[in-house]
């Protein structure tokens, strides 16, 4: 296999913002190169691009040396080229063969599908990551299947188009660490068998464990395409932003013994979680750790009332027992989700909107509109929103001061329980050091958190207490000297903690 | 050419958009149609326009509500509620009151069923409603059997359609208290402000503390009120009732909520469109019928037209960017 | 590990709720009708049911495509205006074959006009089909303003009597049982899948997303016209508003058959069951002697609790659940 791509001087643009300036990137049979850049660098959309998914406005595509138009991903895939997206391109309802096969499934003669061979070419595919996985087979519907599993799937489904050039964009963000091993492996052998990779990805490990180059992008420009031998962890963060990186941790006193202890759970069960039991006190940010999927959001969202349950939850001393999130709210506890697209904001209201939009009920009938200015003002100010006015859609921001507004929502109502659910994904670097001051912030205050993080390292430099869940269990309670990265993953294995003596 | 009425689009609002269209119709038929312009024309298109508009207060609420929101069981309340206010009132004026009365409460209780269907057993609006449909027409027929009788009070033709101030008849005033009071509702309250966000983002809505399903109730509710309002008022025009009285109007009252800005998928729009739809709709219905055009070129004109209205402000978002 | 492989039964057949309804109404409609099982009943119901079978066909496409077309009933009316005035009763066979060739052309491109629309143009389908339905309308009532025509005795004769014993509807329906298992085991089948489940990520992996659309709305024109051509046959004449009530329960009898109206799921064969139990309802409802003022009422009502059927298992599950 032989293959060549090269993008030159890409610029794209979505309506008035420019979300690629000068993108590049070279990469050849038998390589991998990894692609970086923070959130808005605009590396999602040249991954895009190359793939066929988006069209460029201006630049060149040169591909095996010939300068070449992808109209669309059909045509992209016809040179070879296919994307292993985060379960972006899987039909929920179809079987895991069907998806795996769709656009190019065996034909008998030029029409009917061949079923028995596209089981069989399903299992074999499925043997890849053999070991790795609790419940894939070709004829369960993906829509059934957990995140981990789901992502193998449109691995695989790359891979049966037999490509040439494969672009892994975030694909290890859903996989446990058995899987992404399995994958590493498999990559050392599409290399040795002369394909060429794209490693799209923000998790420094992984990038220095299988890269052979790193090209770096920064508000929509390259600035680097570096040898990884080269290259340290720093000079690459230091490419991503502008200026030194923030300092991650942040000195956390430790939490006063005697604080009232703000929440308390007990034998707390949902369909995912099973007996959960432990305490919040004022001023702590406790943090939840371990694999995805372990039933860190579910435990958030059952507290915050939107997951019917059976247990004990005593909040503030009392007990209660929320069935809908306005119940949580009217009892002080905010919930911040991670998604904030999809769940945290309505993307084309202002930001007055977006800001008051728990809280209408307070400013009377007819709504005193003022008085919401006014409050929605201070609010903004107070968390530093870098924004045209109020009245500006809430699209319109960048995704650290959409954020913002996110956590906004709840400061005007002075939340005694902060639910945060995975806060920083698709932070960048900056942003994500504003909102670690805030956090302090709002412990000093009395704020009691819960904090779930898919990023090791922000528990570890965060929290002074982390619960490790794994299967909708509590494995482990870690911290002070216990507290430590190792003892961190291998709690969320679900293998026994090493007590250090 | 088609960049400018791109950039024309994008800096108008819809309901300005729509009432640009409406008066640009008007004088076509100025051109067309000898006689068409003139101010007891105009004040009539207003009157038949406050007609349509107030039917279509319910359907523009239940289609910001988004999630495929739609109420297509608003013609056969509009029947509904005529004819219990024409059979209560039995052309007393001292029984108007008490006829009005019960056309709401029917209306509420139709609007009522149709948001449990939806919220409760998941029924999606547009089947739930074409059913309720057939139930109110059942309704209807099974109570009255055939036999309509009733009258209309006095009070309400003077009050409602015939000319009350400076020639204008009493609707275009109660088409504007119910403008303003649509403004204030969807604006001004804490129902308006949730009505918005549950049509943009359910999920959203709902872990901001939105109780959804609530204001989906409410809002079909609120829809069948006020389409049996609208045939309270209509009854004030028809003077009589007829099994077919208010199914004309159905999807009239749709479009005049698309045409007027409100986006089918929700969250977007607001009732001023809707009024200009009223207008723009009811101005091509009278300039179509002035121009003596047959029933059959009638309903293809205004079905085109509508998809051409459409093509400008309804169309969903690309797959390829 | 017993309710898992129920669920996954239930799911791979989601019809078998349909079938039970459809038991259980045709054993009602039996109790008040009882020769419901004889031959020349059995045609005649089979005879009325097959026009709406064929049109709900055409709009399962469209739905499982994720689309819904509610221009259905108008178009029988227009093809149904076109046939009358084409066929008449000293018409030659090319003439006739002429008229349903038009037929089937009319709702070919009626069809592509609606899919141009809602593929193309992108808009919206539901209040799109509900505007060209009165396009269909107009063009019907301008081709025959007033219920006319006859269609030679022959040819109606041949739709409304049973062939070689069995009626002609039910050799139509094999036809598209075989129809429909043909076009699954497509990659067209699985296209149209995708497009109904999550047409972004079916545009992703490059299905042509769009012109599976449209295709979906041309097949609803044609199922119309085949609905007009049976109706016509069934009917012997032309009616401007023949087919104007038949788009509802169309869409009814896909919602009973198990197939969702978002789209991506589902088959024919439930809603075509869906057909028959509505039909059936409807026959229960005439010889049940109910006062003929309240039928309407009753058939209404029978329908929405149908359609809340599967809402209502659902709510009882979850509150047990709770």
């Amino acid at each position: 296999m032989d293959v060549s791509l090269s993008a030159q001087h890409i610029v794209k643009r979505y309506g008035g913002v420019v979300a690629l300036a000068d993108g590049n990137l070279n990469v050849a049979s038998g390589e991998v190169v990894a692609l970086l850049g923070a959130n808005g660098s605009g590396k999602s959309t040249l991954s895009k691009i190359i793939t066929g998914v988006v069209s460029p406005n201006e630049g060149s595509l040169l591909i095996d040396g010939r300068p070449t138009t992808l109209s669309s991903p059909q045509i992209a895939k016809k040179l070879g080229i296919t994307a292993v997206y985060q379960e972006l391109s899987l039909i929920p309802d179809m079987t895991v063969s069907e998806n795996i096969w769709l656009t190019h499934e065996p034909l008998r003669g030029k029409s009917l599908i061949k079923n028995r061979e596209v089981r069989a070419r399903t299992q074999e595919l499925l043997n890849l990551f053999s070991g790795t996985f609790k419940s894939l087979a070709p004829d369960i519907p993906v829509k059934m299947l957990p995140p981990d599993e789901r992502q193998i799937v449109e691995i695989l489904k790359a891979l049966s188009t037999q490509p040439r050039l494969i672009i892994l964009d975030e694909a290890t963000a859903s996989l446990d660490t058995q899987q992404v091993n399995r994958l590493f492996d498999l990559v050392a052998d599409w290399k040795s068998r002369g394909m060429a990779i794209v490693f799209v990805s923000h998790r420094m490990e992984e990038i220095f464990r299988v890269a052979d180059r790193a090209t770096v992008l920064r508000s929509g420009r390259s600035v680097g395409d570096i040898p990884m031998s080269d290259a340290t962890r720093e000079s690459l963060v230091e490419l991503m932003i502008e200026g030194a990186s923030t300092p991650r941790n942040i000195a956390i006193d430790s939490v006063k013994s005697d604080a009232p202890v703000r929440l308390s759970v007990e034998k707390l069960t949902t369909s995912v979680l099973k007996n959960i039991a432990f305490e919040l006190r004022d001023g702590e940010l406790l943090g939840l750790g371990g694999l995805h999927g372990q039933g860190q959001s579910d435990l958030l969202l059952t507290l915050f009332g939107d997951i019917p349950h059976t247990g004990k939850i005593i909040l503030s001393q009392k007990p209660v027992n929320f069935t809908h999130p306005r119940q949580a709210m009217d009892n002080q506890v905010a919930f911040v989700p991670g998604d904030r697209a999809t769940e945290g904001l309505l993307l084309i209201r202002s930001i007055l909107e977006n800001l008051q939009l728990p809280s209408w009920a307070n400013f009377g009938t007819p709504l005193n509109i003022n008085r919401a200015r006014a409050e929605s003002q201070n609010t903004a100010q107070s968390l530093n929103v870098v924004m045209a006015s109020l009245d500006a859609p809430v699209s319109s921001l960048s995704g650290g001061n959409a954020q913002k507004i996110v956590i906004g929502k709840w400061m005007s109502r002075n939340p005694k329980l902060l639910l945060l659910n995975d806060p920083t994904k698709g932070v960048d670097v900056g942003a994500k050091g504003e909102f670690y001051n805030l956090l302090a912030q709002l412990q000093q205050q009395g704020t009691a958190i819960l904090f779930y993080s898919s990023d090791d390292d922000e528990l570890l430099g965060l929290c002074n207490r982390v619960l490790v869940l794994h299967d909708g269990e509590i494995t482990a309670e870690l911290s002070g000297g216990d507290l430590t990265h190792a003892n961190l993953v291998s709690a969320s294995m679900g293998t026994q903690q090493e007590n250090n003596v | 050419m088609i960049n400018s009425l791109k950039a024309l689009q994008t800096r108008l609002s819809p309901p300005l958009l729509a009432l640009l269209l409406a008066i640009i119709l008007y004088f076509i038929g100025g051109i067309l149609a000898p006689g068409f312009v003139n101010v007891e024309q105009a004040i009539n298109i207003v009157r038949l326009a406050a007609f349509l508009g107030i039917i279509a207060a319910g359907q523009t609420l239940i289609i910001i509500s988004g999630s495929e929101g739609i109420d297509l069981s608003a013609g056969a309340v509009v029947t509904l509620g005529a004819i219990l206010a024409f059979r209560i009132s039995n052309g007393q004026d001292s029984m108007v009151i008490p006829g009005l009365l019960v056309a709401l409460a029917a209306g509420a209780s139709i609007g009522f069923s149709n948001g449990l269907g939806i919220t409760l057993f998941g029924i999606p609006p547009l089947v739930m409603t074409l059913g309720m449909t057939g139930v109110v027409a059942g309704t209807i027929r099974a109570v009255t059997r055939g036999e309509l009788e009733g009258g209309t009070p006095p009070i309400m033709g003077k009050l409602i359609s015939a000319p009350l101030v400076a020639g204008l008849p009493g609707v275009i005033f109660l088409w504007l208290l119910i403008g303003f009071g649509m403004w204030l509702l969807l604006e001004r309250t804490a129902y308006g402000k949730q009505l918005f966000a549950i049509g943009i983002n359910r999920t959203t809505a709902r872990l901001s503390g939105v109780r959804v399903q609530l204001v989906v109730l409410a809002t079909y509710t609120l829809g069948g009120l006020l389409a049996a309002l609208g045939g309270f008022i209509l009854l004030a025009f028809s003077q009589t009732v007829f099994l077919n009285l208010g199914q004309p109007y159905l999807f009239p009252s749709i479009a005049a909520v698309v045409v007027g800005g409100t986006v089918l998928a929700g969250g977007q729009g607001s009732y001023w469109g809707t009024m200009s739809g009223a207008l723009v709709l009811t101005l091509l219905q009278s300039l179509l019928r002035a121009l003596q055009i047959e029933e059959a070129l009638q309903l293809i004109v205004l079905g085109s037209t509508l998809v051409v209205l459409i093509s400008f402000y309804g169309r969903e978002r690309k797959l390829r960017q | 590990m017993n309710q898992s492989s129920l669920q996954s039964f239930l799911r791979r057949n989601p019809y078998l709720f349909t079938l039970l309804l459809l038991v259980v109404a045709i054993f009602f409609n039996f109790q008040f009708q009882d020769n419901l099982f004889e031959a020349n009943v059995v045609n005649r119901n089979m005879r009325v049911l097959l026009p709406t079978m064929l049109l709900t066909v055409g709009q399962a496409i469209v739905i499982i495509g994720g689309g819904i077309d509610l221009s259905v009933g108008t178009m029988v009316s227009m093809i149904n205006a076109i046939l009358v005035t084409r066929i008449l009763p000293d018409s030659t066979s090319s003439e006739i074959a002429l008229g349903f060739f038009l037929a089937c052309g009319t709702g070919i491109l009626a069809g592509m006009f609606n899919g141009l629309c809602v593929a193309y143009l992108r808009l919206q389908p539901v209040v799109t089909t509900y505007a060209t339905s009165f396009v269909f309308s107009g063009i019907a009532l301008a081709i025959l303003p007033r219920p006319a025509g006859q269609i030679p005795r022959p040819l109606t004769d041949f739709y409304r009597n049973p062939q070689l014993g069995i009626p002609t509807a039910v050799y139509i329906i094999i036809l598209l049982l075989i129809f429909w298992v043909l076009l699954r085991s497509t990659r067209y089948g699985q296209f149209l899948f995708a497009t109904g489940s999550k047409a972004n990520a079916a545009y992703t992996t490059g299905v042509p997303v769009v012109r599976i659309r449209f295709s979906t709305y041309v097949w609803s024109g044609l199922f119309a016209a085949f609905a007009a051509i049976a109706l016509t046959l069934l009917s012997g004449s032309g009616d401007p508003r023949l087919g104007d009530d038949m788009t509802l329960p169309t869409i009814v009898a896909v919602v009973l058959g198990g197939t969702r109206l978002s789209g991506g799921q589902g088959g024919i064969a439930g809603p075509l069951m869906g057909v028959a139990i509505l039909t059936v309802i409807g026959n229960i409802i005439s010889f049940a002697n109910i006062d003929s003022w309240y039928q309407d009422l009753v058939n209404a009502l029978i329908i929405i609790i149908a359609l809340a059927g599967p809402g209502i298992v659902r709510l009882i599950r979850r509150l047990i659940g709770r």
